[in-house]
């Protein structure tokens, strides 16, 4: 396949730009015309995935829409109704089949996601990504500016997300201390350093990149054919679909529950204590993978872009190194379902996300911990929802019949009820001994979000004209 | 009237076959019969609880006598009925994944089989030829077929334990007591509601 015309599709879609600082803002449009008119505005300065010959820009721009945006911008009913109908019908009416219930039902969700009467749902998401605080307010303003210039559009709310910093370094570790954003797929035709591990697994035993079609629309996906997309062809093609889901992370729950079992799984010294947390992702805090290094982060391992994600489950279906439950092994399950992974092809997402909230220091005692607003951005990209994201998040982190687990749920963050436990597989070696932790609480709570389509820069201007044509 | 009893998806299929076909899927059935190698990757997905086909001739459908009329059938009949745990969905995109050559060699002496990739022209053939079920009795509506068969691995396992055990030391115990968690820890899922079917 030939490369793909990048400068049709925005940059977030092609690449994690890797920026410590970000602010997304929801937009809603009172009428079409403005809405159109700040589409148009705006098209000259969105972010592509043209390579960046001169170095980073100082900040990014990306938008999308939700499916009641499109809606608000009047595009004709033949276009409307040919979007997935997850699309079409949002994230919180699909909080059924996703299982966010209980704590992460939508009455808990953060202000802007609850509009009931329509006068301020969400239509769009602006997304600034940038190198530094100033560069973000600064590119924020200048936004904020022009929509209030334009008139007709409102800005109902904004999400700060930024990297972790630690010790003056800026890192890629979540408020939990795991060290994250290892493992997105690599696609045919995106340029991109190609990692082992990171796109489909062979008869071999080699990796190599998913279709196009699992990520853009308008190409061939891994079945061979192309994504269900809005007609008319040119406005689907070149775009994709996000989830956005502000996940809040209890971070007292969470080093509570890691002190209180540790001490029963071992010692309850640091020990254990990184033994048990690391079981439950899949990776030691530092993002070494217990697969490859069952007893001892290596940070040899996490800086080998060979070897850091270079890995299979097929010499452990006992889980005696990884749990059969684990986060990273629900997730991505590599060869753990047989068929050298052919089960998995098309249910691969790839996830763009930054934390949001201070980081608690670990000598941190405020029996509070948990109120603190704090938890990651999670945004996932596929070309169909409803086929990659919907079924991970129902089948294999809040269900777990493929995992042989049955009904256990990803340990991390799956949506518990009271009573609900995780099982880690062990072996004879007193140090990594079998062990189930009960009564697992919610660490993560879903506050948010909703199902965005990010359209091309062709479509974006087909929008901004009122040229969208049903055929 | 439904498909659908807790975890469990029954699905029937029912094809035309040109006669003269029906010899040849004969002996493909044959030799899967026979050669069980054949069968594993149909084994192997672990949510199928079981599938089958069966050949049902022209001549071989029931006739109890008037006043019912005989039928003169032109072709004969291709049966598949499964239960399979999971969506509609999910087990047609494993089907198409994993089995597409096992599949066409069975279904292609059928009319109109379009081949079972790519999928969404396969998923139309299915729900063309699919009849809904009547009446669907499972019994453990909250257990998938892996819930089960690991059920039996955890009862079996700690029978023999409980067989010996009156008799152990307590060093003994300890011992026979880890080797009985390590061969059980990967059985021990909970059972519970089905998710949403979407």
């Amino acid at each position: 396949m030939s490369k793909l015309n990048a400068t049709d599709i925005q940059g977030f879609v092609l690449r994690g730009y890797n920026m410590p600082f970000a602010r997304f803002c929801f937009l809603h449009f009172e009428d079409a015309e403005s809405a159109r008119k700040l589409v148009g505005a705006l098209l000259s300065s969105i972010t592509t995935g043209q390579l960046w010959d001169q170095g980073k820009p100082q900040s990014t721009l990306n938008i999308a829409f939700t499916f009641k945006g499109l809606v608000k911008l009047d595009l004709p009913l033949a276009t409307l109704i040919s979007f997935p109908v997850e699309f079409q019908e949002g994230m919180k009416s699909r909080s059924g089949i996703l299982g966010d219930s209980g704590v992460n039902a939508p009455e808990h969700w953060d202000a802007v996601w609850r509009d009931e009467t329509g006068a301020s749902e969400v239509h769009a998401w602006l997304a600034v990504h940038a190198l530094s605080a100033e560069a973000l307010d600064a590119r924020a303003t200048d936004l904020f500016t022009l929509v209030e210039k334009i008139g007709g559009v409102r800005v109902l709310d904004t999400q700060d997300a930024a990297s972790i910093v630690l010790d003056g370094n800026v890192t890629t570790k979540e408020h939990f201390g795991y060290t994250d954003g290892f493992g997105n797929p690599d696609y045919l035709g995106i340029v991109r350093k190609s990692q082992p591990g990171q796109g489909k697994l062979m008869p071999d035993g080699t990796w190599v990149p998913l279709a196009t079609g699992e990520l853009l629309l308008g190409y061939a996906d891994e079945a061979g054919e192309l994504p269900i997309a809005p007609m008319p062809h040119l406005l689907g093609a070149n775009g994709t679909f996000m989830v956005y889901r502000k996940l809040h992370q209890n971070v007292g729950t969470f080093r509570r529950f890691l002190d209180e079992w540790s001490a029963r799984y071992g010692a309850g010294d640091a020990a254990a204590k990184e033994k048990l947390a690391s079981k439950f992702i899949g990776r030691w805090r530092d993002g070494t993978p217990i697969e490859i290094s069952p007893n001892t982060p290596d940070s040899a391992i996490t800086q080998d872009p060979n070897r850091s994600t270079n890995f299979t489950y097929g010499s452990d279906t006992g889980g005696a190194r990884c749990p059969v439950g684990a986060h990273i092994r629900r997730v991505h399950p590599r060869d753990a379902f047989g068929f050298q992974g052919r089960l998995i092809n098309r249910r691969r997402i790839t996830r763009r996300g930054l934390p949001y909230g201070p980081y608690a220091a670990s000598d941190d005692n405020s029996p509070d911990m948990d109120s603190v607003e704090r938890g990651v951005v999670f945004m996932a990209l596929n070309a169909s929802i409803s086929r990659q994201f919907e079924f991970v998040q129902q089948q294999w982190i809040n269900y777990g019949n493929d995992a042989h687990v049955g009904n256990e749920k990803d340990p991390l963050i799956g949506n518990h009820m009271p009573g609900e436990r995780f099982v880690i597989q062990g072996d004879t070696n007193p140090s990594n001994p079998p062990f189930v932790c009960a009564h697992l609480p919610n660490f993560v709570e879903l506050r948010g979000g909703d199902y965005f389509f990010l359209p091309s820069m062709t479509a974006l201007g087909m929008i901004a004209m009122n040229l969208v044509d049903p055929r | 009237m439904s498909n659908i009893n807790g975890k469990v998806y029954a699905m029937n299929a029912i094809t035309p076959m040109r006669p003269w076909k029906t010899w040849i899927l004969r002996a493909i059935f044959f030799i899967l019969g026979n050669v069980k190698p054949l069968q594993s990757d149909l084994i192997n997905l672990s949510f199928i609880q079981f599938a089958r086909w069966v050949i049902i001739p022209r001549n071989s459908f029931p006739f109890v006598g008037a006043p019912q009329q005989r039928e003169l059938l032109e072709y004969d009949y291709l049966l598949f009925f499964s239960n399979f745990n999971g969506t509609w969905n999910q087990y047609i995109d494993a089907f198409s994944a994993v089995l597409s050559k096992g599949l066409d060699l069975v279904w292609k002496w059928s009319e109109k089989f379009p081949g079972s990739t790519p999928v969404t022209i396969f998923k139309e053939y299915i729900t063309r030829v699919q009849f809904d079920t009547d009446y669907y009795y499972t019994a453990y509506p909250h257990a998938t077929a892996n819930d089960v068969k690991n059920a039996h691995i955890v009862q079996q396992t700690f029978d023999a334990l409980n067989r010996n055990a009156a008799t152990m030391s307590p060093d003994q115990f300890r011992e026979a007591y880890l080797q009985f968690v390590l061969s059980v820890q990967t059985h021990l899922g909970a059972t519970g509601e089905a998710p949403i079917v979407f």
